[in-house]
């Protein structure tokens, strides 16, 4: 059969138009450029020719033949052309999506939420994206785009109700200020009247966070795979802000929980500290009040001594305490003047006599010191702190070695003793000023702690240092070296 | 000179002017002072002196003073009266449910220390109670043989739970007890942490047996740890 075969030929031209309007253009006109090609093909190629009609009824079946097979292989390449690009859309969602769920692991929501709306309008080419948070206490938006597009995206919520003259929710009436109702003469309409807007609710924990905003570019609208992805960024960022907040209360609780340790840790030290010699002034008074005893020079002396002692240690206490109090509040200037070092050294021993009198002190001064700026009574506690650890902590009858020397980078003031010396676990937070510790510890390092902290911002104050070396053969030794240029 | 004097004590104190302004306190009242200044030099005086009593700080570094407590009871009853810092009753309970007698705390009168001293020895010259059937201390006299309790004469009606309490002071007069051993006793072991129960009874208790509940003479609040019974001068 010359005409079937002469068909079928022919026929293999109007095929890939099919097809290929199928792959651009889908389904629909598909089916328009198989029925075009049946007209064509029966116009130009069947007999009569140039007429719509057959001559030859064996020539139906070939034209026949030809509509089905134009149809089903557009169908057919429509249907894997919808699928591919389908694949896309949503690769490209879990691309969006899986980017947001990494942004919004980011420990800061605020800045986790702006990175979202600059991701989404990037993806969407959109002109401007806010995402808004409505059920903190002032609302907050988080944008992304030019400040034209974002004006036009319309004003936060707060303008937004004034000009509405919708009620405030329950949220933001417990929100600071007055909410106010009113309503414009003008009341412009809702900007999300506008075409190429949109705004997706964001849902989480079952009530409305808030919102996210878009405004597409200038006549441009959305397309259904972005109103998908949308919903689906939407449900994302809920979950994330919902997660967010949860962990922010934690470490607020957190936070908390750490600074009622601290005062209590602080309270404890202080406390023990406080009473420690009023215990021993309080037991010695009131000996020397009981009438039933008839007390020795000697014993009477000793009593008083041990008041007077006392007394000192705990005016040194309460020094360390206010001047820890005032370093705190940056109310700290050291009253500079040039001193003999060594003589202060020779003040602090002989003021320390008490103290240090199990111990034997080693004295190392040499001749030739230059006289160093400072301020007398701050180095005085400095020295008188490091010198009263070396005393307490350091069993009697051991020798506290007391050094000064010129260094490269000023004058440097050693204190070693042959006590237990320190932990390493203890050293890092040596110098802390009342770090919750252990209860255990507060009471060997209460003391320490404090006039460690104390020595250490005096110090830094005059623009010297201070640290702790461990001795190769035991003890410790507490190091601070004082420039001899007054600081800047 | 009293009647406690020559009793060896040991004091327990790591601040060496507490330890000298007691040991020289004790030792004009006539009683032999031993100091030690760690809880391990505690215990080896303890184990070499035999000391007739104990005065403890708490507030030592390891070991603790609770340490030497348990390390002492296990040996005996030596009496314990612990030293510690106010405001830590917690402490006060732990170191009197581990058996120390009483607490002082800091800071601390000299006469006060002392009264504790004396108090604690003289329990310890005392006889055990269990020959003496008929407690008596100001007003108040208990006939423990025939359950028969009278104030100022005027007879008590005690509930069973109520003379159990009783009877639980008066086993240990003039000593500190915790909530946490009142209840035990009247109680039964599974309790300790009820102490409403025991407030409750007290209370009731105060009502029959003081002449002004509201002052108490022989039961004693110690605050924030238990109650105390205490002795009328005689």
């Amino acid at each position: 059969m010359p005409g079937l075969s002469h068909i079928n030929n022919v026929s293999m031209l109007y095929l890939p138009a099919v097809l290929l309007a199928a792959v651009r253009l889908g389904r629909g006109p598909a089916i328009a450029a198989s029925l075009l090609s049946f007209l064509a093909f029966d116009f130009f190629f069947v007999d009569p020719r140039f007429q719509f009609g057959v001559g030859n009824p064996s020539e139906w079946a070939s034209l026949i033949l030809l509509l089905f097979t134009a149809i089903v292989a557009g169908q057919v390449a429509a249907d894997q052309q919808a699928r591919a690009s389908d694949a896309r859309a949503r690769e490209r969602e879990a691309i969006v999506l899986y980017d947001v769920l990494r942004l919004m692991t980011e420990p800061d929501l605020e800045p986790s939420l702006r990175a979202v709306a600059e991701r989404l309008r990037a993806e969407l080419d959109l002109a401007a994206v806010a995402v808004e948070l409505r059920d903190e206490r002032t609302p907050r938006r988080f944008v992304a785009g030019d400040e034209p597009a974002l004006h036009r995206l319309g004003p936060g919520l707060a303008s937004r109700v004034l000009s509405s003259g919708r009620a405030p929710t329950a949220a933001q009436r417990a929100g600071p200020g007055r909410w106010v109702r009113v309503i414009p003469a003008n009341a412009a309409p809702g900007v999300p009247a506008q075409a190429g807007f949109a705004s997706v609710p964001i849902l989480g924990d079952g009530t409305q966070l808030g919102s996210l905003q878009l405004l597409a570019r200038a006549d441009r609208a959305f397309a259904p795979a972005d109103d998908r992805l949308l919903t689906a960024a939407a449900a994302q960022l809920g979950t994330a802000i919902v997660r967010a907040r949860l962990r922010r209360d934690a470490a607020e609780n957190e936070a908390l929980r750490r600074t009622d340790e601290l005062k209590s840790a602080l309270l404890d030290a202080v406390s023990h500290d406080l009473r420690t010699p009023l215990a021993s002034i309080l037991a010695a008074a009131s000996s020397l009040r009981q009438r039933d005893v008839t007390w020795s020079d000697d014993e009477r002396a000793e009593f008083l001594a041990s008041i007077e002692d006392e007394a000192r240690r705990l005016d040194r206490l309460v020094g360390n305490l206010l001047d820890l109090s005032r370093i705190e509040a940056g109310a700290l200037r050291p009253q500079v003047g040039w001193y003999d070092a060594g003589a202060l050294v020779d003040d602090v021993l002989g003021r320390l006599r008490h103290v240090t009198a199990q111990h034997r002190i080693s004295l190392h001064i040499p001749e030739d010191l230059p006289p160093v700026p400072l301020d007398y009574v701050e180095i005085d506690q400095v020295l008188s702190n490091l010198i009263e650890n070396a005393a307490k902590y350091a069993p009697a009858s051991t020798t506290i070695d007391v050094t000064l020397r010129r260094a490269d980078d000023g004058l440097r003031f050693e204190v070693r003793d042959e006590g237990p010396g320190i932990e390493p676990a203890e050293e890092p937070e040596l110098f802390a000023s009342f770090h919750p510790m252990p209860r255990k510890a507060i009471r060997s390092a209460s003391g320490i702690g404090l006039g460690l902290a104390v020595a250490k911002r005096l110090v830094e104050a005059h623009g010297g240092r201070i640290w702790f070396e461990r001795p190769n053969d035991g003890g410790a030794r507490f190091i601070f070296v004082l420039p001899l240029a007054i600081a800047a | 000179m009293s009647p406690s004097a020559g009793a060896r004590i040991l004091v327990v104190d790591d601040e060496p002017a507490i330890r000298r302004a007691v040991r020289t306190n004790l030792h004009a009242h006539g009683f032999d002072v031993e100091t030690a200044e760690t809880a391990a030099e505690a215990l080896e005086r303890f184990e070499h002196l035999r000391p007739d009593l104990i005065v403890l700080d708490l507030n030592l570094p390891e070991p603790t003073g609770l340490d030497v407590i348990r390390h002492v009871r296990e040996r005996g009853s030596t009496p314990i009266i612990v030293l510690s810092v106010r405001d830590a009753e917690r402490d006060k309970v732990a170191a009197l449910d581990l058996g120390a007698d009483d607490y002082v705390t800091k800071p601390f009168g000299a006469d006060e220390l002392l009264a504790r001293i004396r108090v604690a020895l003289r329990h310890l010259a005392r006889p055990p109670r269990g020959a003496d059937s008929v407690f008596r201390t100001g007003d108040l006299r208990v006939d423990l043989e025939r359950r028969e309790v009278t104030s100022g004469g005027r007879p008590v009606r005690l509930t069973p739970t109520e003379y159990e309490l009783l009877k639980a002071f008066i086993a240990h007069p003039d000593r500190v007890l915790t909530d946490r051993m009142l209840l035990q006793q009247v109680w039964g072991a599974d309790y300790g942490d009820e102490s409403h129960y025991l407030h409750v009874y007290v209370a009731r208790l105060r009502k029959k047996v003081e002449d002004d509940p509201q002052r108490p003479r022989y039961l004693i609040t110690e605050p924030g740890v238990g109650y105390r019974l205490l002795l009328a001068d005689e």
